[in-house]
């Protein structure tokens, strides 16, 4: 069943991610496959990190690798970009990275314009640490800051303050970092729409390229869900209402498109030529090779998933992990078609109309209702749309 | 032939739901040897899967034991209200019958109601007092409420615990020693009793009988009295787990009769089969046609379901003469049929399933009573659909179907049971004390009200331990008028409703309320109106969903987000889209849903 990807010409892919899964502690809202307290596998888990990107997927003894990485540099593939994302990445030390680069060093070609991101948590780094990864190649950070309010970050769980934050990303602009993002929440516990304004006030005060703004989402599993999804909610801070919570989502946009941020995606602002080119990958549905703990790869309409357990990746050792590994998602044409198209759609721009072919009755549906619009040849949200995504995406699926 | 009869005895059980009746009849077979240990499944006699998992008998059979040199038929019988007709005629079939009563609960209403009926039936009643190994049994207390309410001898009620086998060799030996035997004329015309009958995809109905003169063979022409129509008996038998042919069955006997007979409407309970060529000068007492008395409709949520849905429900009325329907429209659902039920629970089951058997998504509408409508032109008509309840000018005057409710609950709840009964525009007929804790009311109440949520709210004004049942009384005059719902400013045909008039304004602020509950908020405010003719009596908004955007998108992990998209979706595929408004099954229940 797998070989058919092996021996159907695909492009290569655009974007390499790796999973970094360790926290100090565990935020309140967070369900990312993250581990506090395990640092101690810290060492081990680079070294299974090594060896996964020694061994590259869509190897078999039965079906040899194609040329997606090949070794020796020279013939490596061009990735645009590599990500590293968390958990967070900053609990990792510079010697760990610099291993690690090595080896993708052996797989793929580097070019200037690489774009390699990583996200940090700005109560895990300083001055010296930056300047050390910048060093490495590392060219654009995602700072981690949620809020500036002291209280919500508190409420948050996160294990840093306000002054830290502004701190750490000062000192990424001192260490030569030119490509910045500040990952903000909004929709807290107990917060105004005041308080939103002040936020994102200050972010704006501090310049960076690029904003990633997500209004917070109770998950499952995680201890805001205990307390705000009960059957009586167990606080006396409740979450902002919709309308409230409209009021922000408004805000922001208006604020960041005045003040000169290209709005390109739902959650997503960007001052122009600044949009992350790991992210549009995504929602483009292209292809991508995540490595580590619970990384997620898409490759040419097939999607697999690495086991969530540290241990089990780790005891997982050199083993050749490729799409017919047990916990492989399959994924048909279908579902893939789907998927481009959902999260196409989260791009402003839209995406082409061909691409909706066998869709003219919720594409109907959806326009009657003013969710979405015809634009430039593309498909594409509404402003109100904007707002009611849910109910656009869910007829694609 | 005389020494045979002798030795026979044909009983039933009766009881309150729960009170042990399925336990004591697989005990019986177990120790009659009739069943062996190892093939007993747990209640052999609740052979359909619902009736397991709801613990009910919903169709009754029979089996015969044999014990000490004698036959021993158990007809069991239905254990619910609805089906009250077939427990009488099952009842018919016998000579006696063990009234079961727990020994922690006492008597309850279906008690009292089955052990009626078993007296109308003349039925000679062996008194058990169940579940006397329980820690909270309270035997002594038991045995004077079946003193006082039916008048037993202490000497002649059984302490029995089906569960652990206690007292079965004294059930065994009561049901010889005091249940007469039946009386009967072989040479007599042949008179059978059909207490039962089900539909068989090989060999058609298969019709459970009780024999009370002459004799029934293969090769014979009968006749079915009550509805008319004649069949070549193919076989007869009698029955043990499965069915067992003999030559013939004669005056006395129960078994099975199959007769090429396509349907089990042609076979109907109570009716009387006679030798066509040599009948019987009149039927056996007690026949009567069913008729529904609890409507509603259904409607797939997929419009090309409909053909599905017809064929699933005539097949299901194959195997049940008591389910009626016929195709209607409604505006607002399209094409759909109005079933009629004896009852919700009947109602209940045959909706689970064309649910589970036939993997049907419908939609009910809510169910409704019969009203008989007289207008001006001296004409009436019955109407079993709300949505076609005539316009009010053309109306002389409505009668609704009323019943005689009654009410076992502990002396401390007569006064909330009261209140209830009163508000659901019961009137009090009787009040007894069973003892100094436990009551007996009787009041009079339209059954539009028992079929909506009388019941649940009777179990919580009682916390539960209240007890009811009902028989049909007749139609009474009652000021009603149709209360119609508007939708997003479309008047919503399947959500019409018949209420009292004097109620008619708070009923309509009551289930626009509900209906704003049960409606999921869409893209658009959504008016729900009540309306009595032209006049709005009661409005609610749905309000807009303003914001309902996933905005973080997990790295890589796309196929978090699609199942939550898949889930929403499929959340929506289980609604009906009227107009542009999606409406979900528990809307077309708020009518049901008032509270006190």
């Amino acid at each position: 069943m797998t070989s058919s990807i092996l021996h159907t010409p695909y492009p290569i892919p655009q974007s390499l991610y790796i999973h970094i899964p360790f926290c100090k502690r565990k935020c309140n809202y967070c369900d990312f496959v993250s581990y506090a307290g395990k640092e101690e596998l810290i060492d081990e888990y680079v070294e299974a990190l090594c060896n996964e990107i020694n061994s590259p997927p869509c190897q078999s003894e039965t079906n040899p690798p194609p040329s997606l990485f090949k070794r020796g540099g020279k013939e490596g593939g061009e990735f645009s970009t590599i990500y590293f994302g968390g958990g967070t990445p900053t609990l990792l030390k510079p010697e760990h990275y610099e291993r690690l680069l090595g080896f993708l060093k052996m797989i793929i070609i580097f070019k200037k314009e690489t774009e390699i991101s990583m996200e940090s948590n700005p109560g895990t780094i300083n001055l010296d640490y930056l300047k050390e990864i910048r060093s490495l190649g590392i060219n654009r950070l995602s700072i981690g800051v949620q809020s500036f309010n002291d209280v919500h970050l508190k409420t948050l769980g996160r294990i840093h303050n306000s002054k830290e934050a502004v701190q750490a990303y000062k000192d990424a602009r001192a260490a030569g970092f030119e490509n910045m993002n500040l990952d903000l929440m909004y929709a807290l516990p107990g917060q105004t729409l005041e308080e939103w304004r002040t936020d994102l006030r200050q972010a704006l005060s501090l310049n960076p390229e690029h904003l990633s703004i997500y209004n917070l989402q109770v998950e499952e599993n995680t201890p805001f869900w205990n307390i705000f999804k009960t059957y009586i909610p167990q606080t006396s801070y409740p979450l902002p209402n919709e309308e409230t919570e409209l009021a922000m989502y408004e805000f922001t946009i208006k604020t960041l498109t005045d003040a000169g941020y290209h709005h390109y995606e739902i959650s997503n602002f960007a001052k122009p030529g600044f949009e992350c080119k790991h992210n549009i990958n995504y929602w483009k549905n292209g292809n991508y090779i995540g490595f580590g703990a619970a990384a997620h790869s898409h490759l040419n309409g097939k999607r697999w998933a690495n086991p969530d357990s540290l241990e089990e990746y780790i005891g997982s050792g050199s083993v050749v992990r490729n799409v017919e590994h047990p916990t492989s998602i399959d994924s048909s044409r279908a579902t893939d078609r789907q998927d481009s198209i959902f999260l196409g759609l989260r791009l402003l721009e839209g995406l082409p109309k061909a691409k909706f072919a066998g869709f003219e009755k919720e594409i109907g549906e959806l326009m009657r209702d003013g969710l979405l619009e015809e634009k430039n040849s593309n498909y594409k949200l509404t402003r109100q749309g904007l707002f009611l995504g849910n109910l656009v995406f869910e007829k694609f699926v | 032939m005389k020494f045979m009869l002798s030795k026979i005895r044909n009983f039933s059980i009766i009881a309150h739901i729960d009170h042990g009746k399925s336990t004591l009849a697989d005990r019986l077979l177990e120790y009659t040897h009739t069943v062996e240990k190892r093939e007993m499944r747990a209640q052999v006699l609740d052979t359909m899967e619902l009736e397991r998992e709801r613990g009910i008998t919903i169709k009754a059979q029979a089996i015969r034991m044999e014990y000490k040199g004698h036959i021993l038929n158990l007809i069991d019988t239905p254990g619910h209200v609805d089906f009250s007709y077939e427990v009488s005629r099952s009842l018919a079939a016998c000579e006696g019958a063990l009234l079961i009563v727990d020994a922690t609960q006492g008597i309850e209403a279906q008690t009292l109601a089955n052990a009626n009926l078993a007296r109308q039936n003349k039925l000679v009643i062996i008194p058990i007092i169940n579940k006397v190994d329980l820690p909270a049994a309270e035997p002594e207390r038991i045995k004077e409420e079946i003193e006082k309410v039916f008048g037993a001898k202490p000497a002649e009620i059984l302490l029995a615990s089906a569960k652990e086998g206690i007292g079965i060799p004294e059930i065994l030996e009561a049901i010889i020693e005091r249940i007469p035997p039946p009386q009967g004329e072989v040479d007599s015309p042949l008179q059978a009793l059909i207490f039962d009958s089900h539909y068989d995809a090989f060999r058609g109905v298969i019709a459970y009988l009780r024999v009370f003169n002459g004799r029934i063979r293969a090769g014979l022409k009968i006749r079915l009295m009550g509805v008319g129509e004649e069949f070549e008996v193919q076989e007869v038998g009698t029955l043990k787990l499965g069915l067992v042919p003999k030559n013939e069955l004669a005056a006395g006997e129960v078994g099975y009769l199959i007769a090429g007979i396509k349907e089990v409407k042609q076979c109907r309970v109570g009716d009387t089969v006679t030798d066509a060529k040599n009948p019987a000068p009149h039927p056996l007492a007690g026949y009567k046609p069913i008729k529904p008395m609890v409507f509603c409709g259904f409607y797939p949520l997929a419009g090309e379901d409909f053909e599905n849905l017809k064929d699933a429900v005539a097949k299901l009325q194959l195997n049940d003469a008591a389910l009626h329907f016929e195709p209607e429209t409604s505006a607002a659902l399209g094409f759909g049929l109005r079933c009629g039920f004896l009852g919700l629970l009947h109602l209940e089951i045959v909706q689970e399933r064309l649910e589970r058997e036939f993997n049907l998504n419908i939609i009910a509408t809510a169910p409704n009573a019969i009203y008989k409508v007289n207008l001006h032109d001296k004409t009436h008509t019955y109407v079993d659909n709300p949505s076609l309840m005539p316009p009010q000018a053309k109306i002389e005057s409505i009668e609704e179907p009323y019943l005689k409710l009654t009410l076992f609950t502990p002396a401390e709840f007569v006064g909330p049971v009261m209140d209830l009964a009163i508000e659901k525009r019961g009137t009090f007929v009787n009040m007894e004390y069973l003892d100094p804790k436990r009551v007996m009311l009787v009041f009079e109440i339209p059954l539009a009200e028992i079929i909506s949520e009388f019941h649940d709210l009777l179990k919580s004004v009682t916390r539960g331990y209240a007890s009811m049942d009902y028989e049909l009384v007749g139609y009474r005059p009652a000021d009603l008028v149709k209360m119609d719902i508007l939708l997003n400013q479309e008047p919503v045909d399947a959500l019409s409703v018949i209420v009292p008039r004097e109620q008619a304004h708070y009923r309509g602020k009551r289930l626009v309320e509900k209906l704003k509950e049960a409606i999921p908020r869409q893209q658009f405010q959504i008016p729900v109106q009540a309306s009595i003719g032209s006049k709005v009596v009661a409005r609610e908004n749905i309000s807009a969903i303003r914001k309902d955007v996933l905005q973080k998108c997990y790295g890589g992990d796309i196929t978090r987000k699609r199942k939550l998209l898949e889930k929403q979706k499929a959340g929506k595929r289980r609604m009906k889209m009227i107009g542009r408004v999606e409406v979900p099954q528990e809307a077309f229940l708020a009518v049901l849903r008032m509270g006190k």
